[in-house]
C-alpha cells in the first residue's frame, strides 16, 4: 500500500481536534472524554498508530464505554447529548489512532462532523463558531489532499504546494463569504449560533454574587474572574478602573450566622423606582452575562430607577418585568442566561432621604441584634468609639480599627458555631462578609442604624464600557445618617475590596473577553440597526465635535468616505460581474477540455511524443502527415473534440468512453508493436556478434 | 463560356463546398503544377472572398496561375499590366463624347471585369494604384461624381516582383492592408519542372482549364463560408494573437483590426477543406502567416524578400508563443 502523506493526516487529526473542541468548549463534557481524546491527539499528531495492531481490543473497549455511557444515562447522571458527544470523541479517538486506510479517513471526518454537530447541541459561542470554522478548513484541506494523493501515481512526489496554494485561498474566500453572510444577514445568525451561553469556557454556575450572605464555609473564595456583567455609563466616567459599589440588595436582619430581610415581595413592573430622581443622574446600561447565575439587578450605588429589562432567552429575547423584593432587591421574573437592562442611579454625594423605600418594619429592623450575640462585641465597640456618638465618625473609626487590626484572607474557617466572634476574637482574619457584618453590628450595639449591603466593587474599563467580574464579589456596610440616609462605609481593607485571581489569568481572559466582546457585539448581536447606522455612518457628514467654533456652513456633499465606499463596491461589484461573466461563458466549454485532459493523460501514459504548446488538432495533423499509426485512432476522436469544443456539438452520453476505449486499444497496440520491434531487431545483432 | 453544374445545392453543405474547392483546386493545379498548398491557399482566398497578392520572381506561373482562376471559376476576365505611365483613366475608364447625341457617355475601363488580374502592381506609380485599391475597398468606381459599380464577385488578383527591383513603386501599407492573402509561388520543384520540359514544352496550360464554377455559385460558397460559426474562445485567439503582434519588441506596427477580421474570413474558408461548419485554432494557424505577414511592418525597415521572410519567421514565432484555446 502507498503510504499515506504525512501531512495530510495530521491536518485530518486537527480537523478532528477543533471538532472535538466545537463540543469540548461547551464544558459538559466528562473530563476522562476529554483526557483520552487529547492522549489519542498527541499519539496521533506524534504518528504513533496504537490501536492498528489491536482494532479488536479497542473495538471491545468502545463497547465497555458504551456500556458505561449507557448505564450513566440510565441512571441520570449523564445528559443524552453529552453522552453522545463523548462516544463520537471515542470514536474519532479510536479511528484516529488506527492504519490510515480509506475507511479510517472517512469514518474519522464522520465523526468529526458528528462532533461538530454535537457542539451546536451543546452551546453556540464564539470558540464554538472557531472551532467549527477550523473544522472545516482544516478537513478539506486534508480530503482534497487524500484526492490528489489518490489520482498522483505510486512513487511520484505528491504536489502539495500546487494543491495547498489554490485551495486556501479558495477557502479563505469561504471563510469570509461565511462571515459576510453573518453581518449581511444578522438575524438569521440567531438560529445558526445557537443559543447564547456562557462566552467561552462553557456555562459555570455562579462563584460570585449570591442570593444569600451566610458567615461560613471551608474553602476558598474569590477567585474567579470570569465576566458577570457589562456596563456602558452616561455620562461616561472615563477612567481605567472604577472605585464604585455596585448594589444588588441589602440584608437588615442577622441571626447570627445569615443575613435576611423581614419583607418579601412587594410590587412587579416594568420599571422599578426605588428613590426620588435629582436632577443629576448617572445612566447606565447593563448587561448580565451567563457567569452572573442569579436573577438580581446590579446598579451603581444607589440605584433611583432600575427597569426595561431584556432576557436573552435560548429561544430569543423579551423584555421581562422586573419585580421589588424586600431589601431594595430588584429581581428578573423570567429566568434567562442573561438580561439586558437600564438603571439610573443618584450620584455619589445626593441626599438619599432617609425613609426611602422602607417600610416600618424594614425601619426597625436596622437596630436589631440577634439573639445569641457574643456579649463581647458590645463592649468591643465602645472602646474603640470612646464615645464617639456622631454615626457616619463613628462608622469610620470602626472601619479603620478593623483594618487596621484585622488581616483579609480568603481561606475560609469551616463551620464555627458564632461566625462572627470567631472573626472578631479569634481568627481575627476573614473576608469582606466577615468585616461588613462585623460593622453593621457594632455600629447596632451603640445605637446606631445600619444594613448590609452586598453587589460588587470596581470595574475594569474595556471599549468605553466597564467589566466586572465574579471575584468582584463584595459586602459593606450602610450606615443611616440622619439628613442624609444611609451612607456606604467599608470595612473591608481597600487593597482587598476587589477580585482577587492571578493577575496572569485575568490578563488572559481580559484579553478573550475583548475579543469575545468584539465577536458578539460585531457578529452575533449584529443587527439590521448596526447595518444602517454604518450604512448612514458612510454617507452622513461627519458630527461637529461638541464646543467646536462655528464655522462656515458645512458642505452638503457626502463626505470622501462615502465616495471611497461606492468606489470600492463598484469595484467589487464590476469584479464580481468580470468573474461571472468569464466563468458563465467558460462552462460550455468545460466537458471538452475535460475531455482534452483525460486524451492527453492518455497521450502521456503511452509517451506519444509531443511538443511544446502543441495542441491535440496540431499533433494529429502532424501524425497523420507523417504516416504514424496512431493518426487513425485519433483523427475521428480530435475531429469529435475539436465540434465539441468549438462547434457547439457537445459529445453525447457515453460517446466519450467508446473514444477513449478506441483510443487505448490502439495506444495498446502501438505499444505491443514497438515492444515486439526491438526485441526482433535484438535477435540479429546477437547473432551476428 | 458556358456555365458548369452547380455542385452546390440551394442548401450548402460542408461536404459540398468542400467538393467545389477540391474541383477548383484541382482545375488550378493543371496550370501551376508541383505547388498543390499554395494552389489551395488561392482557392482559400477566393472563397473568403479576398483579394490575392502574388509575389515573386518573374516567371513562376503568376500570370498563369490568375487566368486559370478565371477560367476555372468562369469568371469575366481582364488583365491589367501596370507600367510607370499607366494613369488611372487607362483602369478606371473615361466619359467619352458622343459628337451624334452631344452626350457624355461612361466607358468602363479594364477594372469592369469579375476577374482582374493587376500585372505588375508596383510598376505604376501610386495614384494609379490607389485608383485601384479604391475599387478593390469599395466594389464601386467614382468618376466625375459619379459612382459606378464594379461586378460581383469582384476579385483581384495582383501579382508584384519583389521590391528590390530597379524601377518599382513600393506599395503603401494601407494598400497592401487590402489584400487578404499574400503568397509566393517559388520556383517549382527540380522534377516537377523536368516534367514541364518533357510534356508540355512552351505550350500554355491553360486551355487545359475547365470552367467547374460559376459566379453565382461563387457568390453563394463565399456567402457560406461567412456565416461558418467562430467559437468565443477562437475569436479570443485571434484577438490575443494580434495583440501579441501589436506588443512584438521587433514589430514597428502589429495587426490591424482589418487584420483580425480578415483572419477571420480566411480561417473560415479554411475550414471548409476539412467539410467542417466550424472554425478551429488550426484554421487560424494555417492562414495566419499568409494572412498576416505582408501587414505587420518591421522595425528595421530593410524591405526586399530578406524583410518578407523575417516578418512571416516573426509571425510563425507568436504563433508558437501564444497559447491556442483548448
Amino acid at each position: 500500500m502507498k503510504r499515506p502523506l504525512r501531512l495530510r493526516l495530521v491536518l485530518r487529526d486537527l480537523a478532528a481536534g477543533s471538532a472535538f473542541g466545537a463540543m469540548a468548549v461547551s464544558g459538559q463534557l466528562p473530563l476522562w472524554a476529554l483526557g483520552i481524546f487529547l492522549g489519542a491527539l498527541v499519539l496521533a499528531l506524534c504518528d504513533v498508530r496504537l490501536v492498528a495492531r489491536h482494532a479488536r481490543l479497542s473495538a471491545l473497549g468502545l463497547m465497555v464505554a458504551a456500556v458505561l455511557l449507557g448505564l450513566q444515562l440510565t441512571s441520570g447522571a449523564m445528559n443524552a447529548v453529552v453522552a453522545a458527544c463523548s462516544f463520537a470523541g471515542l470514536i474519532a479517538a479510536q479511528r484516529m489512532l488506527s492504519t490510515p486506510d480509506a475507511a479510517a479517513e472517512g469514518q474519522t471526518h464522520l465523526t468529526g462532523l458528528l462532533m461538530v454537530a454535537g457542539g451546536a447541541a451543546l452551546s453556540g459561542d464564539m470558540t464554538y463558531a472557531l472551532c467549527l470554522i477550523a473544522f472545516g478548513v482544516l478537513a478539506s484541506l486534508a480530503l482534497a489532499l487524500g484526492v490528489v494523493e489518490a489520482a498522483v501515481p505510486d512513487g511520484e512526489p505528491v504536489p502539495v504546494r500546487a494543491v495547498m496554494r489554490p485551495l486556501s485561498s479558495g477557502l479563505a474566500f469561504a471563510v469570509a463569504g461565511a462571515v459576510a453572510f453573518f453581518v449581511l444577514f444578522p438575524r438569521l445568525n440567531w438560529a445558526m449560533v445557537g443559543p447564547r451561553s456562557a462566552p467561552g469556557l462553557g456555562a459555570v454556575s455562579s462563584a460570585g454574587y449570591s442570593n444569600t450572605v451566610r458567615l461560613g464555609g471551608a474553602g476558598t473564595i474569590k477567585g474567579n474572574p470570569r465576566v458577570v456583567l457589562r456596563a456602558t455609563l452616561t455620562p461616561d466616567p472615563e477612567r481605567d478602573a472604577l472605585d464604585a459599589y455596585w448594589m444588588g440588595r441589602t440584608y437588615d436582619t442577622f441571626d447570627g450566622i445569615e443575613w435576611t430581610n423581614v419583607v418579601g415581595a412587594k410590587q412587579t413592573e416594568r420599571q422599578i423606582t426605588l428613590r426620588p430622581a435629582t436632577d443629576t443622574l448617572l445612566h447606565q446600561r447593563i448587561e448580565l452575562l451567563p457567569a452572573y447565575g442569579a436573577r438580581t439587578l446590579i446598579a451603581l450605588e444607589m440605584p433611583s430607577r432600575l427597569g426595561n429589562a431584556i432576557a436573552h432567552t435560548p429561544t430569543g429575547t423579551r423584555s421581562t418585568p422586573v419585580q421589588l423584593q424586600g431589601g431594595g432587591e430588584v429581581r428578573f421574573t423570567v429566568t434567562a442566561p442573561s438580561y439586558t437592562y437600564e438603571a439610573y442611579s443618584l450620584p455619589p454625594d445626593a441626599k438619599t432621604g432617609m425613609s426611602a423605600g422602607l417600610v416600618q418594619a424594614e425601619r426597625d429592623q436596622l437596630l436589631a441584634l440577634p439573639e445569641h450575640l457574643d456579649p463581647r462585641v458590645g463592649p468591643l465597640a465602645a472602646r474603640v468609639l470612646q464615645g464617639e456618638k456622631e454615626p457616619l465618625a463613628a462608622a469610620r473609626k470602626l472601619a479603620a480599627f478593623l483594618q487596621k487590626d484585622y488581616a483579609y484572607t480568603l481561606e475560609q474557617a469551616g463551620v464555627p458555631e458564632d461566625p462572627l466572634a470567631d472573626f472578631l476574637f479569634v481568627r481575627k482574619a476573614g473576608h469582606c462578609e466577615h468585616f461588613a457584618t462585623a460593622l453593621t453590628l457594632m455600629l447596632r450595639t451603640q445605637g446606631i442604624g445600619a444594613r448590609l449591603a452586598t453587589g460588587f466593587y470596581g470595574g475594569a474599563r474595556v471599549d468605553g464600557g466597564y467589566l466586572v467580574r465574579a471575584g468582584d464579589a463584595h459586602a459593606w456596610t450602610h450606615v443611616l445618617v440622619p439628613e442624609r440616609g444611609f451612607v456606604t462605609v467599608d470595612a473591608t481593607p481597600p487593597s482587598n475590596r476587589t477580585s482577587q485571581g492571578s493577575v496572569l489569568l485575568e490578563k488572559l481572559l481580559a484579553f478573550y473577553e475583548a475579543v469575545e466582546a468584539r465577536w458578539r457585539n460585531s457578529v452575533v448581536d449584529y443587527s439590521f440597526r448596526d447595518q444602517f447606522e454604518l450604512a448612514s455612518s458612510l454617507v452622513r457628514p461627519p458630527r461637529r465635535p461638541a464646543g467646536a467654533p462655528e464655522k462656515e456652513a458645512p458642505s452638503r456633499l457626502p463626505p470622501p468616505r462615502a465616495w471611497a465606499t461606492a468606489a470600492i463596491v463598484a469595484f467589487v461589484v464590476w469584479r464580481a460581474g468580470r468573474f461571472i461573466s468569464r466563468w458563465t461563458g467558460r462552462a460550455p466549454a468545460l466537458e471538452a477540455t475535460r475531455f482534452l485532459d483525460r486524451v492527453d493523460a492518455l497521450l502521456q501514459r503511452a509517451h506519444v511524443p509531443r511538443f511544446e504548446h502543441e495542441t491535440l488538432e496540431d499533433l494529429t495533423t502532424r501524425l497523420a502527415r507523417d504516416g504514424h499509426p496512431l493518426a487513425l485512432a485519433l483523427t475521428p476522436l480530435t475531429r469529435r473534440y475539436l465540434e465539441a469544443r468549438f462547434g457547439g456539438q457537445a459529445l453525447r452520453e457515453g460517446e466519450a468512453e467508446h473514444l477513449f476505449a478506441t483510443l487505448r486499444r490502439a495506444l495498446d497496440a502501438e505499444a505491443a508493436r514497438r515492444a515486439v520491434k526491438p526485441a526482433g531487431q535484438a535477435g540479429p545483432t546477437a547473432r551476428a556478434s | 463560356m458556358t456555365q458548369p453544374a452547380r455542385v452546390l445545392g440551394p442548401v450548402p453543405s460542408p461536404a459540398s463546398a468542400r467538393a467545389v474547392m477540391e474541383r477548383l483546386a484541382a482545375q488550378l493545379g493543371r496550370a501551376v503544377q508541383g505547388k498543390p498548398e499554395e494552389v489551395r491557399r488561392v482557392v482559400t482566398c477566393v472563397v473568403a472572398g479576398g483579394h490575392l497578392l502574388l509575389e515573386d520572381m518573374p516567371g513562376v506561373g503568376k500570370t498563369t496561375l490568375a487566368e486559370a482562376l478565371a477560367r476555372a471559376c468562369a469568371l469575366s476576365f481582364s488583365r491589367i499590366q501596370f507600367t510607370a505611365d499607366l494613369l488611372p483613366a487607362d483602369i478606371l475608364g473615361a466619359q467619352v463624347f458622343h459628337a451624334q447625341t452631344a452626350t457624355f457617355s461612361f466607358r468602363p475601363g479594364p477594372l469592369f471585369r469579375q476577374l482582374v488580374l493587376a500585372d505588375e502592381l508596383n510598376r505604376a506609380p501610386p495614384r494609379t494604384q490607389s485608383a485601384l485599391l479604391e475599387g478593390m475597398a469599395q466594389g464601386q468606381v467614382s468618376l466625375d461624381g459619379e459612382t459606378h459599380p464594379l461586378p460581383s464577385p469582384f476579385t483581384v488578383v495582383a501579382t508584384q516582383n519583389p521590391v528590390d527591383f530597379s524601377g518599382t513603386y513600393p506599395l503603401p501599407d494601407s494598400q497592401l492592408d487590402r489584400f487578404l492573402v499574400r503568397l509566393s509561388l517559388g520556383h517549382p520543384a527540380p522534377d516537377v519542372e523536368a516534367r514541364l520540359l518533357t510534356t508540355r514544352g512552351a505550350a500554355s496550360p491553360l486551355p487545359s482549364v475547365e470552367a467547374v464554377t460559376g459566379p453565382e455559385e461563387l457568390a453563394s460558397l463565399r456567402a457560406f463560408a461567412q456565416d461558418l460559426k467562430l467559437d468565443a474562445a477562437v475569436a479570443e485567439y485571434v484577438v490575443r494573437l494580434a495583440r501579441a503582434t501589436r506588443e512584438h519588441g521587433d514589430l514597428e506596427r502589429g495587426a490591424s483590426t482589418r487584420a483580425v477580421l480578415a483572419l477571420g474570413a480566411a480561417a473560415r474558408a479554411q475550414a471548409l477543406w476539412d467539410g467542417r461548419d466550424f472554425v478551429t485554432p488550426g484554421d487560424v494557424r494555417a492562414m495566419l502567416v499568409p494572412c498576416w505577414a505582408h501587414r505587420v511592418l518591421l522595425r528595421s525597415a530593410v524591405q526586399g524578400v530578406s524583410a518578407r521572410d523575417e516578418a512571416a519567421h516573426l509571425v510563425e514565432e507568436i504563433a508558437r508563443k501564444v497559447a491556442a484555446p483548448r
